[in-house]
């Protein structure tokens, strides 16, 4: 029985890697050959967009610390795939929004992205962060 | 119905030799170092995994403490130290695997297909007694007096771990077959040309460069690189296509090692081919003769690289060839061909001796007009 158990199990990762964008656990490595960028800016409690690399007492790269979400400003391939990179620049935005005590002013941090998949584009997309306590 | 409930049964019952499964426990040691090392230079400097962007693959899955995931990570290394020499085989192989595991699924930031594919193979071990055989365990018991274990083993993990690997080439070609983006070379070519400037300092001549990043050159490169990956998932299932689908393997990751930044997969999948070994040890024979300086060569190549012990060495009598290469099924072999029989066997030697046979084998056989015997009849005659 747990050797069937194993190996369905594994059968049902590949076939999930056909509707879930990060295909873990599915195999499908350099599934993709797609670029996106993303303007990422603090959206302040007055109503202020400032870009995350200006005027921030916390430095992007480090929060997220992974090389898949790195330099958003700059057109990168999406080595994971554009889906999972989006999904994760998603999670991100929260992650970093509730994870910078120091800051104050930001209310939350929105995400402008663009992306080519397979070089087929460009296709935009807005993600914003929860929106964070006023302290 | 009744046949195939007994070859299921029989399946469970079917024992082998551990000894590849032995090879393959010492590369996963150090494999698992290299894999292991980004991790404990955060956790030395007193990052842990939570204090960067994490995320859980499900809301429901226990958050590891930082500190106890760096704690974690640090037993993880001693213990692949640990797997690697044999010592305490089967418990130091279960907890590399739970650290190996552990980390893999703290966080989704954290998945790679390689660090799947190592997560596997470190499973498939904690299944067998990979210790019997090239281990302190080993050695600790002869020393103590006490009767060796025999390397003979009920092999069903050996068989599911098959079937996992299999599935892993057969996942990764099949998503890419059914692709035209990828089977009709758009991604393949999108990708070198990105890294277009990874080739330019390069020796290549700007010809080189040029070709490589030529568009219709992916019409064909794609496709064989998928039906490659498909070949090496079947193929590895049969004995007579195992070699040239092992031989296929090494060449496809060496080829993805040269082209793209894969962590330890290069490595995890060139070591996972000894799964494919026959499990069976000293099957074969090889008489060579000690006295001729090719016949030295070859018995220290035999005794230093004969990982997966298929060979038997014996001195030849007087009146026979200076090599003989018995295979398991009694046929013999002798002269040049024998020597790529004994070459192709060897781990080290095998990607450089396996297309040579191959070449040999064809051309005895074509001189031959294709008779069976073209193997002992052409070696004769060198």
């Amino acid at each position: 029985m747990g050797f069937v158990a194993v190996v369905l199990v594994q059968v049902g990762f590949a076939i999930n890697g056909y509707r879930e964008p990060h295909k873990f656990f599915a195999f499908q490595p350099f599934n993709e050959s797609s670029t996106w960028r993303a303007d990422i800016v603090r959206v302040t409690w007055d109503g202020e967009r400032i870009p995350i690399d200006e005027d921030w007492d916390y430095d992007w790269d480090s929060l997220v610390d992974t090389n898949a979400l790195a330099g958003p400003q700059q057109l990168r391939h999406a080595y994971m795939g554009v889906g999972a990179t989006v999904d994760f620049l998603d999670d991100a935005l929260d992650w970093v929004a509730t994870h910078t005590p120091a800051d104050h002013d930001t209310r939350y941090l929105e995400a402008r992205v663009t992306y080519f998949q397979n070089t087929r584009g460009p296709h935009y997309e807005t993600l914003r962060s929860v929106e964070r306590t006023r302290t | 119905m009744s046949t195939i409930a007994a070859r299921w049964d029989a399946l469970f019952e079917r024992t082998g030799s551990i000894r590849a499964v032995a090879v393959l426990r010492i590369a996963l040691g150090p494999i698992t170092l290299v894999h292991l090392a980004p991790f404990l230079r955060d956790a030395r400097n007193g990052i842990h995994y939570d204090d960067r962007f994490w995320e859980p693959y499900a809301p429901w899955m226990p958050k590891i403490p930082g500190s106890l995931w760096s704690v974690l990570l640090a037993v993880g290394a001693v213990s692949a130290v640990l797997m690697a020499l044999g010592v305490l085989t089967r418990l130091t192989t279960a907890v590399t695997f739970l650290a190996v595991a552990t980390n893999l699924l703290a966080s989704q930031t954290h998945f790679r297909h390689n660090r799947t594919f190592l997560t596997i193979l470190l499973f498939g071990l904690t299944l067998l007694p990979a210790g019997r055989v090239l281990s302190v365990d080993a050695w600790w018991r002869r020393w103590r007096g006490l009767p060796m274990l025999s390397d003979r083993v009920v092999i069903w993990p050996l068989i599911l771990l098959r079937i996992q690997v299999s599935l892993v080439y057969l996942a990764s070609g099949f998503s890419k077959l059914i692709d035209p983006d990828w089977f009709g070379g758009l991604v393949l070519w999108d990708r070198v040309v990105r890294y277009k400037y990874t080739l330019d300092p390069t020796p290549l001549p700007e010809w080189g460069i040029d070709f490589l990043t030529w568009r219709p050159l992916y019409w064909f490169v794609a496709p064989v690189a998928v039906l490659t990956e498909l070949f090496i998932g079947l193929g590895l299932w049969s004995q007579r296509t195992r070699l040239a689908a092992i031989w296929a393997a090494v060449l496809f990751h060496l080829s993805i090692e040269l082209s793209a930044s894969v962590e330890v997969f290069s490595l995890v999948a060139v070591a996972a081919l000894a799964i494919w070994v026959t499990p069976s040890t000293r099957d074969r024979t090889v008489r060579v003769r000690t006295t001729t300086p090719g016949g030295r060569a070859l018995a220290l190549a035999v005794r230093l690289l004969d990982w997966f012990g298929r060979f038997r060495l014996e001195e030849p009598a007087s009146d026979e060839p200076w090599l003989t290469l018995i295979d398991r099924d009694g046929t013999r072999t002798i002269g040049q061909l024998a020597v790529l029989g004994v070459l192709t066997r060897l781990p080290l030697t095998f990607p450089l001796a396996a297309p040579l046979l191959a070449v040999d084998t064809w051309q005895a056989r074509s001189r031959t007009g294709g008779s069976d015997d073209a193997r002992t009849s052409m070696a004769g005659v060198r």
